[in-house]
C-alpha cells in the first residue's frame, strides 16, 4: 500500500446521550443538521477539502445507519483505489472482544490500520462538531513548530469552559498545562478534540498507555498529560471561525438557528469549501399558493402548504394547510398535519404530527418532539 | 425467464421552435422542473421499469448531455454488465433531420447483436412523464403485434415503440432496401408487412416541442395534482445530483406557489415560478410566472414577468423584463441583461 503523509482517524462512536431520544437509534455523528447534512459530514468534507484522502472512521455505538451512510465514501469523494474511507468497528481477538473504552484505546486497537500506510502524521478528529477547518494549514503549522503533537484550540464562553479540555500555553503557544473538563477552569482556551501527532510518538504513547491498568485510555485525560509530564513538544493551534459542539438538544437547535442569519459565520454556500453529504435525490421543494415562507432554510422534496418562519426543514418534509412552524427544526420525512402549531421545537425524522397538534414551549427550553409525546396528546381509542 | 427490455433513446431530435434554448445543448439536455434535464424522465422511467441496459444515440451538441449522464451512476446504470451506453453519431449531418435514427443505430449494430434482451423499447428523449413500461411490455408480448406504438389517450403517437430486438436488427440491416429511416417510417407505412398495434397510455405525458409548450408544461407543474403525477416516491425521477445546500429564504423574501430547487438565496418575491439550483434573487426583486434556470443572478429591484432565463444569466439591478404566457421573454444562456437594454 502506498505511503501516506497524513492519515485521519475520525472518532464516530459517541453516544451523545444529552441529545436524548435523537440518539436512541443512531450515533451522535449521524444526527441530522442544517436541513440536509449529518454532523459527520463536516469532518469528512473538511478532510476532502483539505486534501486528506485516507480516513479511518471509528464506529461503536449504534453503527448501522452511520455505516450505510458512509458507504464507500463516494459522497465525500473518498472512494479511492488507494486509501479512501474505511469504517473501523471494534473487533474480537482470540482471547476477547475489544470494545473501544476510550478515545486512545480506539486508535490503539487500529494501529494495524495505520501501519499499512506508514504515515508521517496522524490527524485525530471527532465526528461530533460543526465547523469548517483546513487541516492542511494545521499540518503546516505542526511541521513548522516541529511539534510532537498539535492540538487545535478555540476560545469558548467562560461559563462553558468546564465542559472542555482547557489548555494553558506560553507565548510561543507551547502547551504547558492541559486539564480535561476542569471544575474551575484557569482560562477559556478549549481543545476542539483535533490532534495532529507524529506517527512515531503516537504509536509509542498509545502502547505505553495501554500498559497502564488504571488509565481510562482517553487522549485528554491520560495520553496528553503523560506527554506533558515527559516534556514533549505540544503546541496549540488557535482556530478562529464557527465551531459548535452540538451535544445537547438546545445547542443543536441553536446551531440550526445560526444558519438562518443573513450573515452566517458558517457559510454553506461557499463553493470553495463545500460541505458534501449523501444527496437524497428528491424533487424541488413545492411552496403552495397558501404557504408563507420567511427566513428559513428548506431542502428539496418538501411540500409546504402552511406558514414557515425562522425554521430549518430537511428533505421530504410535508407541512399541511393552516399549520405554522416557528423557530423549529423539522428533520427528514417528518409529516406535519393541518392546523398544527409548532414553536421552538425539534421534530425528529419520520415523525407524524397529527392535525391540530399544538407544540410550544412556554419557557426557554426547546422541545424535542417524540412519538410518545404525540400519542399522549392523542390517546388511541 | 423474465422478459427483458433493452432501452434505446433516440436523442437526435432537434426542435426549431426551441431554438433559443438549444443553442448550446441537445434537446435531451434541456433543463426542466428546476433540477432535471428532459432526458431524465424517460431514462428514470426505463430504470424504474427494470431496464438494465440503455443506449443513448445523440447527434449534435452532446457535450452537456454527456456531462449530465456521466457514467450513469445517478441512474444506477454504472454496471459491470449492461448499464449505460452512449453512441454519438459518426455522421456529420448539417442537414437537419434528414438522416434518420436507423443510420445512427446501424453505425453501432454490434451493440444490438451483443444485447441479450429479447425486446427493445425505442423512445424519444423529450417526453415528460412518469410511466412504467412493464405492463406495456406484458401487453405487447401477449399480443400478436410485431410492433407496438405507444399512443397518448385521445392523442397522437408518443414516439415510443416496443419491438423484438431481432426484428429491430432486421429493420436496421435492411434500411436501404426498405427505405425506412426510423421507427416512424415503419409504423406509418400503410403497406407495411408487419402487424402494428397501438397501446393507449392514459397517464400524464407531455412531449416538449416548442417554447410555448415548454413554458405551459412547466407552469402546470405548479398545480399539485400535476406535480403528484410526475413525482412519485416509489418511482423517483433521477438526475445528476449536486452538492448544493438547502435553499435559504432571507429576511424580506415572499414566496408563493413556486417550485424551488436547492442552493438558492432568495431575498425578493417569487410567485408562480420555477427556480432552478443555485439561483440568487436580490432584495426587492419581483419574479412572477418565470422559469429561472441554474445559477442565474437577479439583482435587487428587478421585475420579471413571464420570462425564461437560461442558465448563468445575470440581470442587473432595476431591470424590467416582460413576456406573455403565449410568448415568454427568453434570455439566452450566459448573457447579461442591463436596466437600459430593453427600454
Amino acid at each position: 500500500m502506498a505511503k501516506k503523509k497524513c492519515v485521519a482517524m475520525l472518532l464516530a462512536g459517541g453516544k451523545g446521550s444529552r441529545l436524548n431520544s435523537l440518539t436512541k437509534d443512531l450515533a451522535k455523528p449521524a444526527v441530522p443538521f442544517g436541513g440536509k447534512y449529518r454532523i459527520i459530514d463536516f469532518a469528512l468534507s473538511n478532510c476532502a477539502n483539505s486534501g486528506i484522502d485516507t480516513v479511518g472512521v471509528l464506529t461503536q455505538y449504534q453503527p448501522l445507519l452511520l455505516n450505510s451512510y458512509i458507504g464507500i465514501g463516494s459522497a465525500w469523494d473518498l472512494d479511492r483505489k488507494d486509501g479512501g474511507v474505511t469504517v473501523l468497528p471494534p473487533y474480537a481477538e482470540s482471547s476477547e472482544v475489544k470494545w473501544y473504552t476510550g478515545t486512545a484505546s480506539a486508535i490503539y486497537q487500529n494501529l494495524n490500520y495505520l501501519k499499512q500506510y506508514q504515515p508521517e502524521y496522524v490527524l485525530i478528529l471527532s465526528g461530533d462538531h460543526i465547523y469548517k477547518m483546513n487541516y492542511e494549514s494545521m499540518l503546516e503549522y505542526h511541521i513548522e513548530k516541529r511539534a510532537d503533537v498539535t492540538i487545535s484550540l478555540i476560545e469558548v464562553p467562560w461559563d462553558e469552559a468546564s465542559r472542555f479540555g482547557i489548555m494553558d500555553t506560553d507565548e510561543e503557544l507551547r502547551i504547558v498545562d492541559f486539564d480535561e473538563k476542569p471544575a474551575n477552569p484557569k482560562n477559556n482556551l478549549a481543545s476542539m478534540g483535533i490532534y495532529i501527532f507524529n506517527w512515531n510518538i503516537l504509536k509509542e504513547y498509545l502502547e505505553m498507555d495501554d500498559r497502564v491498568p488504571e488509565s481510562s485510555h482517553d487522549f485528554g485525560k491520560d495520553v496528553i498529560p503523560m506527554m506533558l509530564e515527559e516534556n514533549k513538544k505540544l503546541f496549540a493551534y488557535p482556530f478562529k471561525g464557527y465551531w459548535k459542539d452540538v451535544g445537547t438538544v438546545q445547542s443543536l437547535w441553536e446551531a440550526n438557528m445560526d444558519l438562518l442569519r443573513e450573515e452566517c459565520d458558517l457559510d454553506l454556500f461557499d463553493h470553495g469549501w463545500r460541505i458534501y453529504s449523501v444527496n437524497p435525490n428528491q424533487p424541488p421543494q413545492y411552496i403552495s399558493p397558501a404557504a408563507v415562507v420567511k427566513e428559513s432554510l428548506i431542502n428539496e422534496g418538501c411540500t409546504i402548504e402552511g406558514d414557515i418562519e425562522k425554521s430549518v426543514l430537511f428533505q421530504g418534509v410535508t407541512v399541511g394547510k393552516g399549520s405554522t412552524i416557528l423557530e423549529s427544526v423539522v428533520m427528514p420525512d417528518a409529516i406535519i398535519g393541518n392546523n398544527c402549531l409548532i414553536e421552538r421545537a425539534i421534530v425528529p425524522s419520520e415523525v407524524k404530527v397529527p392535525d391540530g397538534t399544538v407544540i410550544r414551549s412556554f419557557d426557554d427550553e426547546i422541545i424535542l418532539v417524540t412519538n410518545e409525546m404525540l400519542s399522549g396528546l392523542y390517546p388511541a381509542f | 425467464m423474465k422478459k427483458e427490455l433493452l432501452g434505446v433513446i433516440d436523442a437526435t431530435t432537434y426542435h426549431e421552435d426551441l431554438e433559443d434554448l438549444l443553442a448550446h445543448r441537445a434537446l435531451a439536455a434541456l433543463p426542466f422542473a428546476g433540477r432535471y434535464r428532459i432526458i431524465d424522465f424517460v431514462l428514470s422511467n426505463m430504470v424504474n421499469s427494470g431496464i438494465r441496459s440503455v443506449a443513448i444515440f445523440p447527434k449534435m451538441q452532446y457535450r452537456s448531455l454527456m456531462d449530465h449522464l456521466g457514467s450513469g451512476k445517478n441512474w444506477d446504470l454504472n454496471r459491470k454488465r449492461d448499464g449505460l451506453f452512449f453512441f454519438p453519431s459518426p455522421i456529420v449531418d448539417f442537414d437537419g433531420n434528414k438522416i434518420g435514427s436507423f443510420e445512427n443505430f446501424a453505425a453501432n449494430l454490434d451493440f444490438f447483436y451483443r444485447s441479450t434482451q429479447e425486446y427493445s423499447l425505442i423512445s424519444n428523449c423529450y417526453t415528460v412523464s412518469n410511466m412504467n413500461f412493464s405492463p406495456i411490455l406484458e401487453w405487447h408480448s401477449n399480443s400478436r403485434c410485431d410492433i407496438t406504438e405507444i399512443h397518448q389517450k385521445d392523442g397522437g403517437s408518443m414516439e415510443m415503440y416496443l419491438i423484438k430486438t431481432s426484428l429491430l436488427i432486421k429493420l436496421i440491416e435492411t434500411r436501404n432496401e426498405t427505405g425506412y429511416t426510423c421507427m416512424k417510417d415503419v409504423v406509418n407505412d400503410i403497406q407495411s408487412l408487419y402487424t402494428i398495434c397501438n397501446y393507449e397510455y392514459d397517464g400524464y405525458a407531455v412531449m416538449i416541442d416548442s417554447i410555448e409548450n415548454y413554458f405551459s408544461t412547466s407552469m402546470n407543474l405548479l398545480q399539485s395534482d400535476v406535480w403528484k403525477k410526475l413525482f412519485i416516491k416509489e418511482q423517483p425521477i433521477f438526475t445528476k445530483v449536486k452538492d448544493e445546500p438547502p435553499t435559504k429564504y432571507i429576511k424580506g423574501s415572499v414566496v408563493k406557489n413556486a417550485m424551488i430547487a436547492n442552493g438558492c438565496l432568495i431575498s425578493g418575491s417569487v410567485e408562480n415560478s420555477i427556480i432552478s439550483r443555485g439561483v440568487k434573487i436580490g432584495k426587492g426583486a419581483v419574479i412572477k410566472n418565470c422559469i429561472i434556470m441554474q445559477k442565474c443572478v437577479i439583482e435587487d429591484n428587478c421585475i420579471l414577468d413571464s420570462v425564461i432565463l437560461d442558465k448563468d444569466v445575470k440581470v442587473e439591478a432595476g431591470t424590467q423584463l416582460t413576456g406573455t404566457a403565449g410568448s415568454p421573454f427568453v434570455v439566452r444562456k450566459g448573457t447579461q441583461q442591463g436596466a437600459l437594454m430593453n427600454s
